[in-house]
């Protein structure tokens, strides 16, 4: 999805007031094209949420775009790993530390090593090419079921479980996480790794997950949230409402909520042993270095050769630095249990 | 998609209560040989709704590949009964796990909406109207 154009452009991308080297140089790929949606930054309401016209296919759009550009630079799984805080991050220790982004969260979780008692069916919600399928289905023997919005992305993790001969444990369909297409109870591991953020609707994201969590099966959600809000507070203030937006805009987000908000509704649904964590300092390391990586010649001719969506993806960066700094954006754990049959 | 897939599946569409299992109406399917796990089938027999896979290998024109009623367990993990050509383990593992649906149509038992698959991807996304 070439878009020649853009080497021509003199446009300097707007609202964006970061002068890093990496922005300077990235704003001479050309003008904003696409319009930008206008967005309700009401506060998290309890009521049912629609999504915002255009989300879905927004979200599936981005990722059929720009699933394979991610992939060949980063490899399958696409979420962000954990590392220890302050340590220097690069493309060597990316995957390793993708793979201990699965393992403290199942640590966390505290998720059974015992054979009689490890998860045999898991369901991965929000599962992009089935990286956490694959592993999680490899690591327990279990069967695996991922749902993501995108065709694209479903056909080539199913592609990638055959080629590691995993194709009788995982299994990815195309599906809606906030209308999950599984009967209540199947499974015993529910895992959202990164997909939470995509989620208009929270609550019924956890519901849902609740829904076909079997008794006594672990949840575990990895996501992004805003800081929790201090006690007077209503809503985040305007600029951090601001950087959220901007954030929000280039990956197709809808509105966020805080690591309370999760607890909450994990209340809501009854479910037990819920526990959060703050990981933010374990993934800092990550952003210089995908910025480093884009800046590669491969990096550059990859982000040039997908499209529009993928491109601004990667210039937002700097805005989740700027948010991370500022103690805005959170890179969030939680974790619960579905109550045992009584 | 294979069986095991679809013994996982169910109809979301609002209101429905009774979404499982979705009829399936294979268009185009093949088969593909799996290795045999019998720990990965026994981890998966409780959980697999046999009346919906037998259903389901009828639909593919296949009346004898599994009864009516699941066998014993104990028929089914015995002693070498993996190397034996027609035993209940083996049919199991090749109904639940070769078996790929290409083409077809998963179809909800209460509301009758079907949804596509394709490039043996199940489609369950639902449409505005249907949530």
């Amino acid at each position: 999805m070439a878009q020649p154009a853009l080497l021509h452009s003199h446009s300097v991308l707007p609202s964006t007031t970061t002068t890093s080297p990496a922005h300077r140089r990235a704003s001479q790929f050309g003008r904003l094209a696409a319009p930008r949606r206008r967005r309700n930054l009401r506060p998290m309401a309890s009521a049912t949420v629609q999504a915002p016209p255009g989300l879905k296919e927004g979200i599936a759009g981005l990722y059929d775009e720009s699933s394979g550009v991610w992939e060949s630079i980063w490899g399958d799984h696409m979420h962000h790993g954990f590392y220890d805080s302050g340590e220097a991050a690069s493309m060597a220790d990316h995957r390793r530390a993708q793979i201990r982004m699965i393992e403290e969260a199942l640590a966390f979780a505290a998720v059974p090593d015992d054979p009689e008692k490890q998860p045999k069916t898991i369901v991965d919600v929000g599962c992009g090419i089935g990286g956490s399928s694959r592993y999680l289905a490899n690591k327990y023997g279990a069967q695996c079921n991922g749902i993501t919005l995108s065709p694209v992305q479903a056909e080539r993790g199913n592609a990638l479980a055959a080629a590691q001969g995993l194709s009788d444990k995982v299994s990815l369909q195309v599906a809606d996480a906030l209308e999950q297409p599984f009967p209540d109870g199947q499974f015993d591991l529910v895992w959202s790794m990164e997909s939470g953020e995509h989620m208009p609707d929270k609550r019924k994201f956890v519901s849902e997950m609740a829904r076909v969590a079997a008794p006594g099966a672990t949840i575990i959600i990895v996501t992004w949230c805003h800081r929790n809000l201090e006690p007077s507070e209503n809503s985040l203030k305007p600029d951090e409402l601001n950087l959220l937006k901007r954030i929000c805009d280039a990956y197709y987000l809808p509105d966020w909520c805080s690591p309370s908000d999760y607890v909450n509704i994990a209340k809501s649904l009854s479910l037990e042993d819920i526990k959060t964590a703050d990981w933010s300092e374990n993934v800092a390391p990550f952003w210089p270095a995908v910025i480093r990586s884009a800046l590669t010649w491969k990096g550059i001719t990859s982000l040039l050769k997908s499209g529009w969506k993928t491109i601004r993806g990667a210039l937002v960066m700097p805005l989740m630095i700027e948010g991370y700094k500022k103690g805005l954006i959170k890179f969030t754990v939680i974790t619960c249990r579905k109550p045992r049959a009584a | 998609m294979r069986l095991l897939t679809h013994n996982m599946l169910a109809s979301n569409v609002r209101g429905v209560t009774s979404g499982f299992p979705l009829k399936l109406e294979p268009v185009k399917w093949c088969t593909k040989e799996v290795e045999l796990n019998a720990d990965f089938i026994r981890g998966m027999l409780p959980k697999i709704d046999w009346k919906a896979l037998v259903a389901a290998t009828r639909a593919l024109g296949l009346p004898e590949l599994l009864p009516e009623e699941q066998p014993a367990e104990d028929e089914i993990f015995a002693e070498g009964a993996a190397d034996v050509e027609g035993s209940a383990i083996r049919r199991i593992h090749h109904a639940l796990l070769e078996i790929h649906i290409e083409e077809g149509t998963l179809v909800c038992p209460e509301s009758s909406r079907a949804f596509p698959i394709d490039k043996g991807i199940p489609n369950m996304m639902l449409h505005e109207d249907e949530v």
